[in-house]
């Protein structure tokens, strides 16, 4: 007879299959794991592997499609944040929710005022609750303080000491590093051990794989919105999470394009910063040339790109347009000197999603398509539908409302709209974002036909094995600063994941 | 240690921010004091007492349409039909105080804040669970209200031979040398901004305004807050109409037209942001004094009517001006996260 094995820890929360769609598109299939009290349990994965969306589910922000949450074993389905914190469940957002125009005391009681005998709010009361809180986190901020004002780090604090003003039983801290200074940060991690000895569950997210090392008991690798792993402490290193995270393969619908006769400089970036976003960065893209940006969400490309085309002037630096120094001020000046951006969110930035093809396409040339201030209709139309066919649009006609299309062809029409413009430059922001796999396809296509047409393209991806096969150089941005540049042979999904997770040390002081 | 900016210094602004939010009130009285002394100067008459006496009175009424002006501006909504609830709520008083003589005050002023409550119901109603934009919910309801008081009216006037004689003689009363108007409104006003700022549900009008996203987050009924924010601006546009109503003594179907944009600029002049958030029911109360301030000193210089609308205007346009200066200011010291 076997020996009956020891009890096993009860698990406080347990995740049983948990599935979410949002329509067609899968978020997260079939993910399991246990969560035990007095733990702290990392949960990492690329970027959109799927790490937001069951934090949603857990907290009740989003209802799961299948599977189930367990709680101390039985069965909850929190329908909103306040369910899950009455159950003792709380989550501390990436970008924290506070109101700005009260006091840090008034933020952190919200909800659930200390009152006197009349009702009235108590506020010496609500004051040194906050402060011991506050404390507690080794923050000496003052609770009379207004929100707004406060610095990153600050707002996290504050959110920490909400979550924690609270019995809770799971708390879920959603990157809550990526803002802070070492002293702050490792502030924190003394916040977490000691709650973790109190017996606390915490689920930990963050892309610092060595704060994975330092404090987690126990970690679940999520690949492509399933779980791939989960690993006790004993089990894991950096360089195997590296390899479970990114572990796919590279898949074949990728052309590889091979060329290597590049032709003048057509951007060169020198020093650019923008203050509090990224600093001092270099470097240069050449006619027919593809060069990657890769990263993690948040690392700053959007950024650097978004400062190149004018959004949000640069504060340092130069930028060299075909050998002229040009200084990035608006988008419409940045179009006129042959720099064009296609943003990551095309439907709110990109597109006139109730217009039709003809008028997205033809937007930014309309005057060149006009007379006396009057748009020539025939020419318009020409225009489209050459642009139409020239990028493969599928519509049933240039008179089709963009928002009628799929993902992929509104993705043309926003190509086909900038293109129009005849840029020298081309920075593409996340250009296959949320595009179903047929059409990516078609969108390298199209990338690579436009380097080979003499376009020099910036390409910002955080699908690597895309970023890996379009671009003919790497370059890598952690935290505001380009900290690696791969050619195309040097580069693989594991040397550029390792550099993308790596701290630049510019914010950690 | 390479001298880049790093994130604790993401906020350059933040000291500005809080002194520009703690000295809005503050500044409004400097602008008082300053516009008084300009108007001292130039006219004599001015800095009497008997003058500043008619300046408190005419401000009083304005005050409390302002403080309900800005409770549901806070919430970062608006109520443009605070002139037609004032106006309804004062028609219907003082016809029904006309047909019951021996109306006791008491059963006035109840009847007064009943109907002013549920006008403002139905506003709230339409704005926090109707989902309709505040300004044109209050729009067309400022139209409703008005057109109903209309037909009740059957274009007739309640008389002042009409009402109790108590209901005209008690606003024009005096305690101590100051009128019983101006009394009243600071006491209205007082308590409205005890209450905003001494309870959980005042507490919850600034956050629902401040942040509706957060207020989601953080568990808040933002539909009942508003709600309640515009229950509250209807009993106290029911209150202003009352007294008016006693003031003039003969009511007419008019009554408060234009109270709505009045009381706008009164609740903006004193400070309250139109983003909501922020501002002090005392600062709207304020600001009606600076309107009431400008529109005697204007009499007294002999300036002609149009031109009063004018600095009214101009007036109206330097507030939303200041708060657009200061609403930027927060928006980039919170780094873009106050969920506009």
């Amino acid at each position: 007879m076997t020996e009956p094995r020891p009890p096993m820890r009860e698990p406080i929360m347990t995740l049983k299959g948990v599935s979410k769609s949002f329509g067609p598109v899968r978020a997260l299939e079939d993910v399991s794991f246990e969560l035990y009290p007095g733990s702290i349990h990392g949960l990492v994965g690329e970027n959109g592997a799927g790490k937001s969306t069951l934090v949603r589910i857990i907290t009740g922000l989003e209802q799961a499609d299948q599977g189930e949450v367990l709680l101390s074993g039985q069965r909850v389905r929190f329908r909103t944040p306040i369910e899950a914190r009455a159950h003792g469940v709380a989550a501390v957002y990436q970008d924290p929710k506070l109101f700005a125009h009260l006091s840090i005391a008034e933020n952190i009681a919200m909800g659930a005022y200390p009152a006197n005998a009349l009702g009235m709010v108590d506020r010496r009361g609500m004051i040194e609750s906050a402060r011991s809180h506050l404390v507690r986190l080794g923050s000496d901020l003052d609770p009379r303080r207004t929100v707004a004002g406060l610095s990153v780090a600050e707002h996290q604090f504050v959110e920490i000491a909400r979550a924690l003003s609270f019995d809770v039983r799971v708390l879920i801290l959603d990157e809550p590093t990526s803002a802070l200074t070492p002293t702050e940060a490792e502030h924190l991690f003394d916040v977490m051990r000691a709650l973790k000895q109190r017996g606390k569950a915490i689920i930990f997210i963050t892309h610092r794989l060595e704060e994975i090392e330092a404090l987690c008991d126990e970690v679940t690798v999520l690949r492509d919105r399933r779980r791939v792993a989960t690993l006790p402490r004993a089990q894991f290193d950096r360089a195997k999470l590296v390899r479970l995270m990114v572990g796919r393969p590279l898949e074949t619908l990728f052309s590889r394009r091979e060329r290597l006769d590049f032709g003048m400089e057509m951007l060169r970036v020198e020093h650019l910063s923008l203050e509090g976003v990224f600093a001092d960065v270099s470097f240069s893209v050449r006619a027919g040339e593809i060069v990657g940006l890769g990263g993690l969400v948040g690392a700053g490309r959007t950024e650097i790109a978004q400062a190149l085309f004018g959004v949000t002037p640069p504060t340092a630096g130069d930028v060299y347009l075909k050998g002229d120094k040009v200084a990035p001020n608006s988008p419409r000046q940045m179009l006129s000197k042959g720099l064009a951006y296609l943003p990551e969110d095309r439907d709110s930035d990109g597109l006139i999603m109730p217009e039709t093809v003809t008028h997205n396409i033809t937007l930014p040339i309309l005057a060149t398509l006009s007379r006396w201030s009057v748009i020539n209709r025939l020419r318009e139309r020409a225009v489209a539908v050459e642009a139409a066919e020239a990028y493969n649009v599928l519509t049933p006609s240039v008179e089709a409302i963009v928002a009628s299309l799929s993902g992929g062809n509104r993705q043309k029409v926003a190509f086909a709209k900038w293109l129009a413009t005849d840029p020298a430059v081309l920075l593409l922001d996340e250009p296959t974002h949320g595009v179903d796999i047929g059409s990516k396809a078609q969108v390298h296509a199209m990338i690579a036909q436009l380097a080979d047409r003499g376009l020099a393209v910036v390409l910002i991806s955080s699908d690597l094995p895309e970023l890996l096969a379009v671009s003919d150089r790497i370059l890598v941005v952690a935290e505001g600063v380009l900290v690696a540049e791969f050619t195309r042979g040097e580069a693989t999904q594991e040397t550029v994941m390792s550099a993308a997770a790596q701290q630049s040390g510019r914010k950690r002081r | 240690m390479s001298g880049a900016p790093s994130l604790a210094q993401r906020a350059p602004s933040r000291n500005l921010v809080q002194f520009a939010l703690r000295l809005r009130e503050a500044g409004v009285v400097a602008f008082l004091v300053l516009l008084g002394l300009t108007f001292g100067l130039m006219n004599e008459r001015f800095l009497t007492i008997q003058n500043l006496t008619i300046v408190a009175s005419s401000a009083a009424i304005l005050a409390i349409a302002a403080c309900a002006q800005a409770v549901v501006l806070i919430t970062r909504n608006l109520d443009v039909s605070v002139g037609s609830m004032m106006g309804l709520v004062a028609y219907l008083t003082a016809d029904w105080a006309a047909n019951h003589p021996a109306i006791t005050p008491l059963e006035v002023a109840l009847i007064a804040l009943a109907i002013g409550a549920a006008l403002g119901g139905v506003n709230g109603l339409l704005v926090a669970y109707g989902k309709a934009p505040a300004l044109v919910a209050t729009l067309g309801t400022m139209s409703l209200y008005r057109g109903f008081t209309y037909i009740y009216a059957h274009g007739q006037e309640v008389t002042s031979s009409r009402v109790p004689r108590w209901m005209l003689t008690s606003v024009d009363a005096r305690i101590a040398g100051v009128p019983a108007l101006v009394i009243v409104a600071i006491v209205v006003v007082a308590a409205v901004a005890w209450f905003l700022y001494a309870f959980p549900l005042g507490r919850r009008i600034y956050a629902v305004g401040s942040n509706p996203l957060a207020a989601w987050f953080f568990g808040l009924r933002a539909e009942r807050v508003t709600l309640f924010a515009y229950m509250l601006c209807g009993v106290l546009s029911g209150v202003a109409g009352l007294l008016y109503a006693a003031r003039v003594g003969t009511v007419t179907v008019v009554l408060a037209s234009g109270w709505e944009l009045s009381s706008l600029a009164a609740a903006v002049i004193g400070g309250v942001s139109v983003s909501g958030g922020s501002g002090t029911v005392v600062g709207a109360a304020l600001g009606a004094v600076v309107l009431a301030t400008i529109d005697n000193g204007l009499v007294l210089l002999h300036v002609a009517e149009f031109w009063r609308m004018f600095i009214q205007g101009a007036a109206i346009v330097a507030a939303v001006a200041v708060d657009a200066l200061i609403a930027e200011a927060i928006r980039r010291a919170a780094g873009g996260r106050t969920g506009r």
